[in-house]
């Protein structure tokens, strides 16, 4: 009998989450195992008895995955896995905590294409703010487009202190350049966004962060790329469905909306997981590999 | 490659059922995932999540289902999860906690079943007790036999707490639209004598219908009895019992044992977790629903 592909899905959260199950079952491996509440010490264990209960033939058909909604301890992990591993006993790991990687990465890949298309500019010459820059999705955003060279701020609607903790966290982890940033009220936006070049919308879904008079005063917005599928959408005049529209503002700003990003994300998400389920050689995917495979796909 | 059917199985429990999971299996989904410890306030992001990763057409090969011992909790994460859904991403929904919908609708139609065919009458003005009914099995069952007309009373062993429970069913299940009253098991003896029909969904093991109480019980007519745990609920019942008539009733009362009516609930359920699979629209079920499938099970197999 062909040995089933299992796929083993460490979580710190009490479950995994049913995006991820969908996307792997629909990628086609055979078997899910859900781990829960899985601490990072637990990793090491976890992913040797991964290893050495299959025959190296075996566990090509074997992966992990690492879900949760802290990237920090997403890359923990990952690096505890990858660390487990005693070749040739080796299984590809994909991390993808609340799919923020990839969400991440087809939000930047998008926005990165319109930037070229519409305005014949790249990331390295922009200034990007990242609204709801402190939670999973924002703070990956931020990495990417930080490491793509964009001078990029992590905004969150409370306080300053937590955004300037995030960023430097991150920038020491990463190697990125970013820093944090305030705003709450509409007349903080529409200082913070005045000589905004691109600005990401990664909060909390059904909440309207930018109405169309903060808008417009993003006098140098080129691009926007809002993640909320659920209505109102983060960004006034961005409809979900939207792949690219012009929005009212000096610039000829535009807009992407939640369900292209989100194709964008579902078809990288299926990519990375076929990626370790065939691959040769066992492989280590984060939101580095994702950033470039989300290039290619757009 | 076909995408494969995928159950998403939440309980506010530390354990799925695995009662729930064999007949999930059963019924033809593939892939019957756990959520477990779930609370009321996480059962929106778990919804997205399922309904955002796959597109229309895969959804209709995903569904949601709802366990848990609680059923105002289960009926009230139905509703969260239906809310949480925007056409085309939206998927069906069955909450069935601790089996205890599809138990009661199974129970509830083989009692309708029986009076029909023993005593060509319906539930409609009879005199109902649902003894031990402040759990789950028999919440579910005096809302519906009350939807059908009958006058239910719950009886427990306190009765402030069967006071309680009526009110939740009232409010809650039958949305005001039926009046369930409680009562105290001490007073059990004088209710029996015009009771014409009893549920017994206590706990295993305790008889709470003796063979007193039955001979004083002059127009009892159905006793059902969801103990499948000797000793049963009704004394001289047995869990095999379907359609018996009960040694010593003055009035020719039958019985229905646990088996018997565990067989309808078992079609019931294995139904409707096919209904999610083959129905072209999102469907939300609970024991509203498991009562109009278990009903037309008892009239297609008796």
């Amino acid at each position: 009998m062909p040995k089933r592909s299992i796929l083993h899905m460490f979580d710190p959260m009490p479950n995994n989450s049913p995006f991820d199950i969908n996307m792997a079952l629909d990628t086609g491996f055979d078997v899910l195992m859900p781990y829960s509440n899985v601490k990072l010490e637990s990793i090491h264990g976890l992913t040797q008895d991964a290893i050495f209960s299959r025959s190296p033939s075996g566990i090509k058909r074997t992966g992990i995955f690492i879900g949760g909604r802290d990237m920090g301890l997403a890359m923990d992990m990952m690096n505890s896995a990858k660390q487990a591993m005693v070749p040739p006993f080796e299984v590809s790991v994909l991390a993808d905590p609340s799919g923020a990687f990839t969400t991440a990465a087809a939000l930047v890949a998008c926005v990165e294409k319109q930037l070229k298309e519409k305005h014949n500019k790249q990331l390295k010459d922009c200034k990007a703010l990242v609204f709801g820059g402190t939670g999973p999705v924002g703070i990956a955003t931020g990495v990417i487009a930080s490491l793509a060279g964009a001078e990029t701020s992590l905004v969150d609607h409370m306080s300053i202190d937590a955004a300037n903790d995030i960023a430097k966290e991150y920038n020491r982890r990463c190697q990125s350049t970013l820093s944090g940033a305030v705003a709450g009220s509409d007349e903080e936006k529409s200082t913070l966004i005045a000589d905004a070049d691109i600005i990401f919308c990664t909060a909390k879904a059904g909440i309207q962060v930018l109405s169309s008079d903060v808008l417009s005063n993003a006098k140098q917005l080129k691009v926007a790329g809002d993640v909320n599928a659920v209505p109102p959408s983060g960004i006034a005049g961005i409809g979900a469905n939207d792949a690219c529209i012009a929005l009212t503002s000096p610039e000829g700003a535009f807009g992407i909306g939640a369900l292209a990003i989100g194709n964008v994300k579902y078809k990288l998400q299926h990519k990375l997981l076929n990626v370790s389920l065939t691959s040769e050689k066992p492989v280590y995917l984060d939101f580095r590999d994702a950033f470039s495979e989300a290039q290619k796909i757009v | 490659m076909e995408k494969p059917f995928i159950l998403h199985m939440l309980t506010t429990a530390k354990n799925l059922s695995p009662f729930d999971v064999n007949m999930a299996m059963d019924a033809g989904w593939v892939s019957a995932i756990p959520y477990i410890n779930v609370e009321a306030s996480e059962v929106k992001d778990l919804v997205q999540d399922v309904i955002f990763s796959r597109s229309p057409k895969g959804l209709k090969k995903t569904g949601i289902f709802i366990g848990g011992r609680d059923t105002k909790q289960a009926r009230d994460m139905l509703k969260t999860a239906k809310n949480s859904m925007f056409p085309p991403f939206q998927v069906s929904v069955f909450a069935d906690p601790s089996g205890a919908f599809t138990t009661a609708a199974g129970m509830v139609a083989a009692v309708e079943y029986e009076l029909d065919k023993k005593f060509n009458t319906t539930l409609e003005g009879k005199n109902l007790l649902a003894l031990g009914g402040t759990g789950p099995v028999g919440q579910a069952a005096a809302v519906l036999a009350a939807q059908a007309g009958a006058n239910v009373r719950i009886i427990g062993r306190q009765l402030d707490k069967a006071q309680r429970i009526a009110d939740l069913c009232n409010d809650e299940f039958g949305e005001g639209q039926i009046n369930i009253l409680a009562g105290a098991d001490a007073d059990k003896p004088d209710y029996i004598k015009t009771a014409d029909i009893v549920f017994a969904t206590g706990a295993a093991g305790i008889e709470l219908l003796n063979a007193e109480h039955i001979a004083s019980a002059s127009q009892l007519k159905v006793a059902a009895d969801i103990n499948a745990v000797p000793p049963s609920g009704i004394a001289g019942l047995d869990a095999f019992d379907n359609g018996k008539e009960i040694v010593g009733s003055p009035s020719g009362a039958v019985a229905l044992g646990a088996l018997a009516i565990g067989n309808i609930k078992y079609k019931t359920q294995s139904q409707l977790l096919k209904q999610m699979i083959e129905s072209d629209t999102p469907v939300y079920l609970h024991f509203e629903h498991a009562f109009e499938v278990a009903r037309q099970i008892v009239k297609s197999t008796k």
